[in-house]
């Protein structure tokens, strides 16, 4: 993990710079609108809004039995938000290296910086959001030491998402079709989760396959908290812990073997 | 007193080539390792004391940009040590990093900390970066609206605004109009004079060896000179011309005559041949060589001395002409004994054959550093016919103790 470590200092040790290009990086992405930053926001609220308006207010369609909930929009809110920014952050992430390609070849940066950079652009949209959605889901969750685990899955998913986002950078830096491949598992990846179905709709036999998609334990637990205001189970935690170290362990081999010559294949 | 600014050891680079992405992502996960390596600098060392200006020359593809960038800290180095001391700017590239839909003032205060200067230090800099980049109202205004000049002009003033200890500089004195390149010179030379040490690659020699005191000359990846200036760039002219040269002898029409230096001369074949007189050798005193070779000769002295023996028929006096030229280059002199009214000195007589000995000096041989050539030329006594002649007999180099620039010191009066 010294590669890792490496990485994750030199990261602490630019973190003014590191918060400077996040907030730059907002602002770019909506550099010449009227409503600015103010997008980033309101992008996901329409949505939420969206699903609550389709799926509880005009069909108001329920959910069947052993479902976390009965209203199928506030099922449906809680696991895509946070899917909603997994997908940008990766993809935004996989690709940033091969975008600062001329600015790593003209400036002594450490290039984690900018796959940090995307996924906490993603971040700092996700987590006002999701106080939001707490304090919206109180009648549902109560208020109960439950809540003290949103903070810890925030964190987890920040985490999660940049490893993640920085071993698909790397590879994307070697050859660019990992973005092509990427592209096609983040639209399937929603069907291989518990965002759109409750887990007890999947045949029983194959439900292990969800945990192939490192979101799959997240989502179950964030619906755990919100939807029922139960602490999320053991298994769930274990699960996301494994993710974390084997996408770690994963990153720092790549890191070690692509570290000298990175920027040269940008 | 004097500390090392800058200190490289034994650094190299070396890029991994792959065949296809295959390969590269293959190598990357560890499965194979099917990559070729190109070593585009390898076991460079040197060290640059505070104050010092060190110019890196050489071709393309020398490894130059490669070596700075391993400086800058963008490349990382495959092998050997770097040691940097205090802050370091890099002048690689200008105006990369910035975004052009936001205004100039904004990339300003985006692009300070790109290069380690907190927002605060912007704020407190930006109006003498404004003033200097002259983009007076134009700063408020989205980059994308900028000429390539000003954004530019922008850019040398950002990453100037703060002397460093270590100055990179690759080609950036190319930019901009005539009259802020000099703004840009006049602003190194006062972080020069400020006791900023500054590393400096070029192609202009003329603004090398105005602006360094040493310098690195690389080839193919390593050093092939380093030291005074002027020392090294002779050399690197030589190796430039010589290139030119081969490059020419490629060329069918300026091959150069195979008969212009021939072995020492047989007398018995010269009367087959019906020839009244021939050089017979020549001696250039006080010229060395590094290595040993007839290729590397240097002029050791301060005095240019010649000395040419020939033979003649022996009731002929011949003359002896020598030329002087710039290596594959401009003639500088050429001097005869007729038209000087200068005589031969009689060695021998033998066989109805005389050898003749006559000496030249060019004392404190007033030229600038270069590599020089000789011919030597044998005419009859009035200098009409020429009986023989050695073209570019003789190469050799010469260092010149002054540094100023120029072909030949002329006599000059200063009042």
């Amino acid at each position: 993990m010294q590669h890792c470590w490496e990485d994750w200092r030199a990261l602490w040790h630019a973190r003014a710079l590191l918060w400077v290009m996040t907030r730059r990086e907002l602002s770019s992405r909506y550099a010449g609108s009227a409503a600015g930053v103010m997008w980033a926001y309101l992008q996901p609220m329409l949505l939420v809004g969206a699903y609550f308006l389709v799926f509880d207010v005009v069909f108001s369609m329920r959910m069947g039995d052993n479902a976390p909930t009965t209203r199928l929009g506030t099922y449906l809110v809680v696991g895509s938000l946070p899917w909603l920014v997994f997908c940008e952050s990766l993809s935004r992430g996989a690709s940033s290296l091969v975008e600062a390609g001329s600015l790593l070849q003209k400036n002594a940066l450490p290039p984690v910086l900018f796959v940090a950079r995307s996924v906490l652009a993603g971040w700092v949209v996700f987590v006002p959001l999701m106080v939001l959605l707490t304090l919206g889901y109180l009648p549902l969750s109560g208020f109960g030491w439950a809540l003290l685990a949103v903070p810890l899955l925030l964190l987890l998913q920040g985490v999660l998402a940049l490893l993640l986002a920085y071993l698909l950078a790397i590879l994307a830096a070697a050859v660019r079709d990992t973005l092509q491949v990427l592209g096609f598992f983040l639209s399937v990846g929603i069907y291989l989760s518990p965002v759109l179905f409750p887990m007890s709709l999947f045949p029983p036999a194959w439900r292990w396959l969800l945990f192939a998609n490192p979101m799959t334990a997240l989502v179950l637990s964030y619906q755990s908290v919100l939807l029922q205001g139960a602490w999320p189970e053991l298994s769930l935690w274990a699960v996301t812990l494994g993710w974390l170290l084997l996408l770690a362990w994963l990153l720092d081999g790549l890191v070690k073997r692509s570290r000298d010559e990175l920027v040269d294949w940008l | 007193m004097s500390q090392a600014v800058l200190q490289v050891q034994g650094l190299g680079k070396c890029y991994r080539l792959y065949d296809s992405p295959r390969s590269r992502l293959l190598t990357l996960l560890g499965w194979s390792n099917r990559s070729l390596p190109h070593w585009a600098l390898q076991d460079v060392s040197f060290a640059l004391q505070a104050g010092q200006c060190l110019g890196v020359i050489g071709d393309n593809g020398a490894g130059k940009s490669t070596l700075l960038k391993l400086l800058a800290g963008t490349l990382r180095p495959s092998h050997g040590q770097l040691h940097r001391v205090g802050r370091v700017t890099a002048i690689l590239e200008l105006g990369a990093g910035f975004h052009p839909d936001f205004t100039g003032r904004e990339n300003l205060m985006f692009g300070g900390s790109f290069i380690g200067l907190p927002q605060g230090e912007i704020l407190r800099l930006s109006d003498e970066i404004i003033a200097f980049s002259e983009l007076g109202e134009a700063i408020d205004r989205p980059v994308k609206t900028y000429s390539s000049g000003m954004a530019v002009r922008l850019a040398f003033a950002l990453v100037t605004a703060v002397q460093p200890e270590l100055l990179i500089i690759d080609e950036a004195l190319s930019v901009g109009d005539q009259h802020f390149q000099k703004k840009c010179v006049q602003r190194i030379e006062t972080f020069r004079q400020q006791g900023c040490t500054i590393l400096f690659c070029s192609h202009s020699l003329y603004h090398v060896r105005q602006l360094c005191d040493r310098v690195l000359w690389l080839d193919h990846g390593r050093v092939r000179g380093l030291g005074d200036t002027e020392s090294v760039l002779a050399g690197y002219g030589t190796h430039v011309r010589l290139q030119d040269l081969t490059q020419a002898s490629h060329d069918p029409a300026i091959q150069p005559t195979q008969s212009a230096i021939p072995d020492n001369p047989n007398i018995q074949a010269w009367v087959a041949d019906g020839r009244r007189a021939g050089l017979l050798d020549v001696h250039v005193s006080g010229l060395a060589s590094d290595t040993g070779s007839d290729s590397d000769l240097m002029l050791t002295g301060s005095d240019l001395v010649i000395q040419v023996r020939a033979v003649s028929v022996s009731d002929e006096t011949p003359s002896v002409g020598v030329m002087l030229e710039q290596f594959h280059g401009v003639g500088v002199t050429s001097v005869a004994t007729h038209a000087d009214g200068a005589h031969l000195t009689v060695l021998a007589c033998q066989d109805g054959w005389t050898s003749w000995q006559v000496t030249l000096s060019f004392p404190d041989f007033p030229l600038h550093s270069g590599q020089y050539s000789l011919s030597f030329y044998l005419f009859d006594a009035k200098g009409l016919v020429v009986y023989d002649e050695w073209k570019d007999f003789i190469q050799f180099r010469w260092v010149s103790p002054s540094l100023t620039p120029g072909l030949v010191r002329l006599p000059h009066l200063w009042s």
